[in-house]
């Protein structure tokens, strides 16, 4: 599962053969205990193939954000742009009898729009991602709430509504195939492109990139305009699944997302993790929440488990890398991060 | 299981000696499965309401569940609603962060035979069997204007302090009380209309503002439980008692004090205890199918109700004071 | 050291801003500058500045801490349940809140330090779980009131002659007190050293380890007091208190705003809170301005996005020079 770029560093890091295949065992048990154990969860393969129909909009907002994440930035505004991309694919549709499927189109551009808006602000104005970021989607969101109006806009044709809610010969939704064909194109682009091991060696070491010719700025922006489409369009399937929009239709997106890219193994420093990791994350984390609601935990305790176990992951990982604890495990984490500040005199 | 027995029984106790099954002409020789989901868990207000259905739910052979999502969002809902149609749960009964989003989920409940029974926030009306509106709007939005217009000059201005520019109940009820106004106040006029986000912290800052940026605003509407209580804090820190009056809607826990310390000179709401027990009659009777789409059923010592295209008005505002909040503890 | 000028001119450049902010919307709109109106946008920062404060701390180290939002409403909930079922006394409300703070704040420390998990990982997990806790204390109870002694220490004044709300003095003594263990203690340079490079600073003799711990600590002491400050100003609590609000995010702005570098290594506790301020300033003037309310929330971001791509600019001078 993991790629080209990592692999190496990955089997250098990891004994036990890698994180991924470490989650895709664990994802396998899962399911494999979920189907035995919770009445309901496995009724047949199509109702079992559907629930993914739940979470797939967190991991196609996963797929852009790891991209991010990888250049050792991030994207608060997810949320805010999957809800303002889905609005104006919305508006367009109803005020201005846009064909829908031209509507959606316009609204990833959107969402890539914003995302270079946030590149630029990052790389030009050299602001923290954090923190332009965090302005933005403050931004994003007014924008979206003022498009949306008193009362959104809801009640698409039953052809669009499909993407969120169809499937194809009542068998695999169409979210799955658009999810599946998108992991596979991230996961390409990631590990066989000269694009991805570019995005890689900026969160790797940005200084090292510069110098090495990189026009390090270009590179970053991308990412975020990645990261803005993939939103909107993770907000354009939530407005299929729902059949309708609203500005704040996002703000779950955030933080699960942020949980999940991080489980699937890509360090939140950047330059480390790989595509495969996150999708196995996806399906691992969307399974195990509504298999535990179809158990009949209530939303709080799958919540508070959600926590645990990233907690429970990260630690786990650390101390199977061999990379031991205390400060021995901080000064190789710090010379592995390659931040502008670490000089080779640290080592 | 055993902890919600034991709270059903001392509600029962509580309520005294009104819970006497008198569901005799209601059939309930199948015990059937009824949830309840709330917009989210956790909340005073909602707890008004599964306290009611607790109760009811002992009397109507019905195994209750109260579960809903930790923040207030659709997605919470969804996945809740999910979730109980794969556990094959017999109907749904919901109030619902918004009409819209919710639907589909909820028509694909219908679809398996599952009933669906929304209170308080409607869904799309093709997405439920059956909505109990907790009042007539037009009632409450006349309930709401009084509240406020009867303490004041019929010439002043006043303020609306509101949850989100898109809460689809409040919205209704704003559209409701402004045509109310129009005919009986016609002099009063609404300077602005601000959000509190249904924080009682950004109601509170909201609160403030509105009183200092528009001196002239003697009273405020507040139609969302936090803008009420964030609207009367406000007036009261700035020492304004008396002479800007509040009004809106809360449960009573939260604004006793303020009716108490003159702040609020009154406040529309309704029984919500009582709602929560029609809304488990209403379950079990949708569930029986002995409840039609027009006409009229009756609830036990609830009474008799109306439904008009599925649609059941709960009850007029009920109107708390001084003298009277004291009797509603929720 | 050669970061206090540069530190001097946040500040000003805050000060001023904020200045100017009050002479121009109150020539536009004259109840803008009454002294009622000043008093309250101070109350109404005082909040998110203690927040903040603690978020300048664990940001100074090159950390950052998202779980302030469950435990500054946790301690709401617990002590004014605690208060609504039993009575609790005042005092007996601060230990308590010093205890939640402490205690949570610490458990966040332990797993950054010792277990060396990133600490956006080990508080957004924390986050869920102490907003777990404070579902499962509450159990659907809303705190709705307040008694006088609580509603005092959140609004009144300790004497006549000392006219200044007590949660503002409060704010000013924590803020006296970070100041100068910041910049004037071996802690407080071992927490920039920390930030600037944790390894060099383990190699010169810095225990990394203990002061991470302290740093969380200090930040969830703060939150706990920021919730309790909360309870007793507004008198009332409820499981949405904090997260609903999306505090941690208002922190961390208003920590930058200020003038805190989030690639750490340095802190500034007085643009902190001058930054609190002023943001309590400028949402104040979009209601006195008249603008629809709709555009709050991008007056907020581009008020973030302006004060701070500035100050990166400053900064970029700065090391353009060097």
């Amino acid at each position: 599962m993991s790629n080209s770029v990592t692999a190496r560093r990955s089997r250098s890091r990891f004994p036990l053969g890698g994180w991924e295949s470490s989650l895709l065992v664990l994802f396998v048990l899962q399911v494999l205990a979920s189907s035995f154990s919770i009445p309901g969860f496995f009724d047949s393969f199509s109702s079992w193939l559907g629930l993914t129909e739940n979470f797939l909009p967190f991991g196609i907002v996963a797929l852009g954000l790891s991209v991010v994440i990888l250049t050792g930035g991030i994207d608060l505004s997810v949320g805010s742009t999957a809800g303002l991309g889905a609005i104006v694919m919305a508006e367009l549709w109803l005020h201005l009898g846009m064909p829908i499927w031209i509507a959606v189109m316009i609204g990833v551009a959107l969402g890539a729009l914003v995302g270079l808006i946030n590149g630029l602000i990052i790389t030009r104005f050299n602001t923290e991602p954090l923190i332009a970021t965090l302005a933005t989607s403050f931004i994003y969101r007014s924008v979206g709430t003022a498009l949306a109006g008193e009362s959104p806009p809801s009640g698409f044709p039953d052809s669009f509504n499909a993407l969120g809610q169809g499937a194809i010969g009542g068998l695999i939704p169409y979210q799955l195939i658009l999810f599946s064909i998108l992991a596979v194109l991230f996961a390409l682009l990631m590990s066989r492109s000269a694009y991805g091991r570019k995005i890689v060696m900026v969160g790797y070491n940005g200084d090292a990139a510069r110098y090495s010719g990189l026009r390090v700025g270009r590179i970053v922006t991308s990412a975020y305009v990645i990261s803005g489409a993939m939103a909107a369009l993770a907000g354009i399937v939530l407005a299929a699944y729902y059949s309708a929009v609203r500005p704040d239709m996002g703000d779950i997106l955030l933080l699960t997302t942020i949980t999940t890219v991080v489980l699937g193994g890509i360090s939140i420093f950047g330059g480390e993790g790989s595509i495969g990791g996150v999708v196995i994350a996806v399906l691992l984390l969307g399974f195990l929440r509504q298999g535990m609601l179809i158990a009949g935990f209530s939303d709080m305790v799958t919540t508070m488990v959600t926590g645990a176990i990233l907690l429970a992951a990260i630690t786990i990982r650390n101390l199977l890398s061999g990379r031991g604890t205390g400060m021995a495990l901080l000064v190789r984490r710090f010379r592995n991060l390659g931040r502008d500040k670490l000089t080779e005199a640290t080592k | 299981m055993k902890n919600m027995k034991w709270a059903g029984f001392l509600t029962a106790a509580l309520l005294g000696l009104s819970v006497t099954a008198h569901a005799a002409d209601i059939d309930t020789s199948k015990r059937i499965r009824v949830a309840m989901v709330p917009k989210l868990v956790g909340i005073s207000v909602f707890k008004a309401n599964q306290k009611g259905a607790i109760a009811a739910a002992a009397k109507l052979n019905i195994d209750f569940l109260y579960t809903g999502p930790v923040t207030a969002s659709a997605q919470g809902q969804v996945d809740v609603f999910n979730s109980l149609i794969a556990r094959r749960f017999n109907v749904i009964t919901t109030t619902s962060n918004n009409p819209t989003e919710l639907a589909p989920a909820l028509r694909r409940a219908m679809k398996q035979g599952i009933k669906v029974v929304s209170y308080d926030s409607d869904v799309a009306p093709d997405a439920r069997d059956f909505f109990i509106q907790n009042t007539a709007y037009p009632a409450f939005g006349k309930a709401l204007v009084d509240s406020v217009a009867k303490y004041i000059k019929p010439d002043a201005k006043i303020a609306i302090l509101s949850s989100t520019p898109d809460a689809t109940i409040q919205n209704e009820w704003i559209k409701a009380l402004k045509a109310y106004m129009a005919t009986a106040y016609p002099k009063m006029t609404i300077v602005t209309t601000q959000y509190g986000q249904s924080s009682v912290s950004q109601s509170l800052t909201a609160g403030l503002n509105i009183l200092q940026a528009h001196p002239e605003v003697t009273g405020i509407i507040g139609p969302d439980a936090a803008a009420l209580v964030g609207a009367a804090a406000a007036v009261q820190k700035l020492g304004l008692t008396g002479k800007v009056i509040v009004g809106g809607c809360s449960d009573p826990d939260a604004i006793r004090q303020y009716v108490k310390a003159g702040v609020i000179k009154e406040t529309p709401l309704w029984d919500e205890v009582k709602e929560g027990e029609l809304v488990m009659y209403v379950a079990r009777l949708a569930y029986n199918n002995a409840i039609p789409r027009n006409g009229s059923f009756t609830a036990g010592d609830l009474g008799t109700f109306k439904v008009n295209d599925g649609v059941i008005i709960f009850s007029d505002p009920l109107i708390f004071n001084a003298q009277n909040i004291d009797n509603y503890h929720f | 050291m050669t970061r206090a000028p540069r530190r001097e001119t946040r500040e000003v450049t805050l000060i001023l801003a904020t200045i100017v902010t009050l002479i121009v919307v109150g020539i536009i709109n004259h109840d803008f500058m009454t002294l009622q109106n000043i008093r309250f946008m101070i109350l109404n920062s005082v909040v998110l500045s203690l927040l903040a404060l603690g978020q300048t701390w664990v940001i100074a180290t090159k950390g950052i801490d998202l779980s302030v939002a469950p435990i500054m409403g946790l301690t709401a909930v617990v002590t004014g349940l605690l208060e609504q079922g039993s009575g609790l006394p005042l005092v007996g409300a601060i230990g308590i809140t010093i205890g939640i703070g402490i205690v949570l704040g610490t458990v966040n420390g332990l797993l950054v330090a010792k277990l060396n998990i990133p600490p956006i990982i080990v508080t957004l997990g924390t986050y869920s779980l102490y907003s777990g806790l404070m579902f499962i204390y509450s159990n659907g109870t809303d705190v709705v009131s307040v008694p006088p002694a609580y509603a005092t220490f959140g609004n009144g004044t300790l004497a006549h002659w000392l006219p200044i709300p007590i949660p503002v003095l409060i704010l000013a003594a924590i803020l006296f007190l970070c100041w100068f263990v910041l910049g004037h203690t071996i802690f407080g340079r071992a927490v920039l050293a920390i930030g600037n490079n944790a390894v060099a600073a383990y190699n010169a003799g810095v225990s990394v380890v203990a002061t991470q711990i302290r740093v969380y600590m200090i930040s969830g002491l703060l939150a706990a007091i920021a919730g309790f400050v909360f309870l007793c100003y507004t008198g009332s609590a409820t499981v949405t208190t904090g997260t609903g609000d999306h505090v941690e995010l208002q922190s961390i702005a208003v920590a930058l705003i200020g003038g805190t570098a989030i690639v750490g290594g340095r802190g500034n506790m007085v643009g902190t809170v001058l930054g609190g301020l002023f943001l309590s300033v400028v949402l104040t003037a979009l209601v006195f301005l008249h603008v629809p309310p709709i555009w709050y929330s991008a007056g907020e971001g581009a008020m973030i996005l302006v004060t701070v791509t500035l100050g990166m600019r400053q900064n970029a001078a700065r090391k353009a020079i060097r």
